[in-house]
C-alpha cells in the first residue's frame, strides 16, 4: 500500500510543481496597470466576480443553460472533495463516519455528473464541435479519479486504483486541460478590476455616484 | 517562416501579457457562451460560438507555447501558423466578433474573448492583412493632425454657417460656437457631420457652458485596427489640443469606441500627459438636467421611446443610468429593451465593422437578433448615444421593417427644450408618424 501512496504522493508534488511553473510563467508576464480614472469600486467588482456574479441566476448564459451549470458545479465539487479525500487517505479509520458517509455522498453523485459531461461532450452538437481529444481525457480522467476515490473510501479494493489514478489526475492537471483551475482565479479577479473600475459590475451604481 | 507569418507571431507574442494568457488558458469549453453572441443566436452554429473563435488563436497559441501540443499537436488541435490560418483568423476578428464583451459577461469563467480578438487585429495589422479601409481611415485621420490649416478655414466656414441656424433654432442671437476658445472649461469633441455639432452646441449654450469645439473628430480607427501606435497617433491630435487650450474636461460625442478610448485608453497611453477628465456628452446632459442648468418638458416626447445600449459605453463603461436618467426626464412612455444595460444585446455594428462594405450582408444577418428584441418592445423611437449603432439600427430598421425613428439622446433632449424652432430633420410632426403633437412656439 505504502508504494501507492508514494506514488499518488509523487503524482501530486508533480501537480503542484508544475501548476507552480505555470503560475510563475504567467505572473513573469506583464501586468498592464490601468492608470484611467475609475468609475466605479474595484475590490467590490473582484468580490462580486467570486461571489454573486458565479451565481446561476446572475447571467444570462446560467439561466439557459442551468443544468449544465448546476452539472459543472456538482462535478466541480466532486474533483475538489476527491483531492481532499484522497490527501486524508491515511487518516480515514479516524474519520467519524458521518463525515465518511458524507464525503462518500458527495463523491458519487459528483462522479456521475462528470460521467454525464463527459457524454454530453460526445452526444450534443456544439460541445463536440468545441472539445478537444484534451478535453475527453481530462473530463474521464477525473470523472474516474472521483469515482474510484468514493469507491475506495468505502471498498477496500479500490484503494489502490485510487492511489494509482490519482497519480495520473494530479501529474496530468498541468499539462492539460485541468490547468484552467489556475486561470480560473486569474480571469475572474481581472474580470472584476475591469468591470468594478467601469462601475458595471457589481450591477446599480446609483445614478448620483454614478455622476461623480 | 515567410515575412508576413513572423511578423503576426511576433505581434501575438508582443502583446501576451498576464491578462491575454489567462485569456488564451482560462477556456473551459463548456459552450454556455454560445447565446450571449449575437452572431449564434442570429445563426446557430458552432462557427459562431465564442468559444470556438476564440479557439482558432488558441490552437496558434498552444503551437507556440505547449509543450504537449508541441509534441502531439492532434491532442489539442495546436496548428502552426500559415498564411491560410492567418487569412482565416483575420476574417474572423473583423468581421464575426464586434469585441462587445457580452460573452465575457456570461462566461463562468469571465474569458475574455474580445481580448483575443482585438490580439488578432493586432497580427493582421502588423501582417499587412487587416482590411484596408480601416488603415486609410485611421492613416486620414493621423494626416489631418499633421496639419489641420489645410481643411482649417472650410470648417470654420461650415461653423459660421452653423451658428446662424444655432441662433434660429434657440432664438438666441449670442449663442454661438466657439473654435479653440482658449481656456474654456470643456473642449467637446464631435464626429464627422453638423448632426454631432449643432444640438450639442444647442444644449451647451443654454446651460450657458464655457465651451469650445475642437476641430478634429473624435472617432478613432486605429482602436479598431488594435494598432495601439496608430489609435495614439490619432488621439494625439485632441490630447495636445486639450492641453493646448487648457481646457478641465473633454466631452466626448455620442460614440461608443471614441468614449472607451479616450476615457479608458488615452489616460493609459499618455499618462502624465493626461490631467484633464474625459466624459460622455451623456453625463453632461444627466448632469444639466439634474442640476437644473437646462429646462426640459417632462411631457415633451410623447410617443413610445426605447433605448439601445451601445456595448462600449454600457457594458464596457458603466454609462448605464445617465442614459436613462435622461429618457426618463423627457418621455412618456419610456419601454426597456430585454435584456438591457450590462446584458444587451449587441446591434451587430460595433468593432468598425460597419466601416467594412464586404461584411455588410453578415452584419445585417447579426443585428436580427436586435431586430426582434427593438420590435417586441413596440417602440416608435429607438435612441442610440452611439453613431455606428444608429447606422447599423438603421440599416436594421431598412432591412428587417422596423417602422421605427432612430436617433441620439442630444436630439431628443433639444427637442424637449422646447425651442423656438425644431433641429433639422427632427420636426415633431415628422418625428412620430401618426401622432399629433402638440409643441409650443
Ligand atoms: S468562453 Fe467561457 S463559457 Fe465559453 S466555452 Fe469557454 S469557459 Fe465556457
Ligand atoms: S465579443 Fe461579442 S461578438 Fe465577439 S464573440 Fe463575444 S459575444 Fe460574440
Amino acid at each position: 500500500m505504502l508504494i501507492f501512496q508514494l506514488l499518488a504522493l509523487v503524482g501530486l508534488a508533480a501537480g503542484l510543481f508544475g501548476i507552480y511553473l505555470r503560475y510563475a510563467e504567467t505572473k513573469r508576464r506583464a501586468l498592464p496597470i490601468d492608470k484611467s480614472p475609475v468609475k466605479g469600486n474595484i475590490p467590490h467588482g473582484i468580490a462580486y466576480a467570486f461571489t454573486t456574479g458565479m451565481m446561476p441566476w446572475a447571467k444570462e448564459s446560467t439561466r439557459i443553460h442551468l443544468i449544465a451549470y448546476l452539472r459543472g458545479i456538482g462535478f466541480h465539487i466532486g474533483i475538489f472533495t476527491a483531492i481532499g479525500t484522497v490527501i486524508l487517505s491515511p487518516l480515514w479509520g479516524f474519520l467519524p463516519p458521518l463525515l465518511s458517509s458524507t464525503l462518500f455522498w458527495v463523491l458519487i453523485p459528483g462522479a456521475l455528473l462528470g460521467a454525464a459531461g463527459g457524454l454530453m461532450r460526445l452526444a450534443e452538437h456544439n460541445l463536440r464541435g468545441l472539445s478537444l481529444p484534451d478535453d475527453h481525457f481530462a473530463v474521464w480522467l477525473t470523472t474516474l479519479f472521483i469515482a474510484v476515490t468514493g469507491l475506495g473510501l468505502v471498498f477496500e479494493a479500490f484503494v489502490v486504483p485510487m492511489y494509482i489514478v490519482s497519480a495520473v489526475t494530479f501529474a496530468y492537471i498541468p499539462l492539460g486541460k485541468i490547468r484552467h483551475c489556475l486561470y480560473f482565479f486569474f480571469s475572474r479577479t481581472f474580470f472584476g478590476k475591469f468591470f468594478g473600475r467601469r462601475a458595471v459590475f457589481p450591477h446599480g451604481t446609483p445614478y448620483r455616484e454614478a455622476l461623480k | 517562416m515567410t515575412e508576413t507569418i513572423e511578423l503576426a507571431l511576433k505581434t501575438l507574442e508582443a502583446q501576451l501579457n498576464q491578462p491575454l494568457e489567462t485569456a488564451l488558458e482560462a477556456c473551459a469549453r463548456c459552450g454556455i457562451c454560445a447565446e450571449a453572441c449575437h452572431y449564434y443566436r442570429a445563426e446557430p452554429k458552432v462557427e459562431h460560438i465564442p468559444a470556438y473563435r476564440a479557439e482558432q488563436l488558441r490552437n496558434v497559441y498552444r503551437y507556440e507555447h505547449d509543450f504537449i501540443s508541441r509534441l502531439f499537436p492532434v491532442w489539442t488541435r495546436a496548428k502552426k501558423l500559415d498564411e491560410t490560418t492567418l487569412a482565416n483568423l483575420t476574417e474572423i476578428a473583423f468581421s464575426q466578433c464586434t469585441l462587445c464583451r457580452r460573452c465575457t459577461v456570461n462566461c463562468p469563467l469571465g474569458v475574455d474573448t474580445p481580448l483575443m480578438m482585438r490580439a488578432i487585429r493586432a497580427m493582421a495589422t502588423a501582417a499587412g492583412t487587416a482590411p484596408e479601409i480601416l488603415i486609410m481611415l485611421a492613416d486620414a485621420a493621423i494626416e489631418k493632425g499633421k496639419d489641420p490649416s489645410f481643411y482649417k478655414e472650410m470648417f470654420l466656414e461650415q461653423i459660421a454657417d452653423m451658428e446662424k441656424q444655432l441662433r434660429d433654432i434657440t432664438g438666441d442671437e449670442n449663442a454661438t460656437i466657439p473654435v479653440e476658445k482658449q481656456g474654456a472649461k470643456i473642449l467637446y469633441v464631435p464626429l464627422a457631420g453638423a448632426h454631432t455639432i449643432l444640438p450639442p452646441a444647442v444644449v451647451f449654450n443654454a446651460a450657458q457652458e464655457d465651451w469650445t469645439l475642437s476641430i478634429f473628430e473624435a472617432s478613432n480607427y486605429g482602436v479598431f485596427l488594435a494598432d495601439v501606435n496608430r489609435a495614439k497617433q490619432v488621439a494625439k491630435r485632441i490630447v495636445d489640443e486639450a492641453n493646448r487650450l487648457g481646457v478641465e474636461e473633454i466631452v466626448i460625442s455620442e460614440c461608443g469606441h471614441a468614449y472607451a478610448c479616450y476615457r479608458w485608453d488615452v489616460p493609459n497611453w499618455f499618462a502624465g500627459q493626461f490631467d484633464f477628465k474625459v466624459r460622455s456628452l451623456i453625463e453632461v446632459l444627466a448632469g444639466y438636467i439634474s442640476d437644473g442648468k437646462i429646462k426640459v418638458d417632462p411631457t415633451a416626447i410623447p410617443g413610445s421611446v426605447t433605448y439601445h445600449d451601445s456595448c462600449n459605453l454600457a457594458r464596457n463603461g458603466g454609462l448605464l443610468e445617465e442614459p436613462r436618467y435622461v429618457l426618463k426626464s423627457i418621455v412618456r412612455d419610456f419601454r426597456e429593451m430585454t435584456p438591457n444595460k450590462a446584458e444587451a444585446l449587441c446591434c451587430g455594428g460595433g468593432g468598425g465593422i460597419v466601416a467594412l462594405a464586404e461584411y455588410a450582408e453578415r452584419r445585417i444577418a447579426a443585428g436580427k437578433p436586435k431586430a426582434d428584441q427593438i420590435k417586441s418592445t413596440g417602440a416608435r423611437t429607438v435612441v442610440a448615444a452611439c453613431e455606428n449603432c444608429r447606422l447599423q439600427i438603421g440599416d436594421l430598421n431598412e432591412h428587417y421593417n422596423l417602422n421605427i425613428h432612430v436617433t441620439a439622446l442630444t436630439d431628443l433632449v433639444v427637442q424637449a427644450m422646447r425651442l423656438p424652432k425644431p433641429l433639422p430633420g427632427m420636426e415633431a410632426e415628422h418625428l412620430f408618424e401618426g401622432e399629433q403633437v402638440e409643441v409650443p412656439r
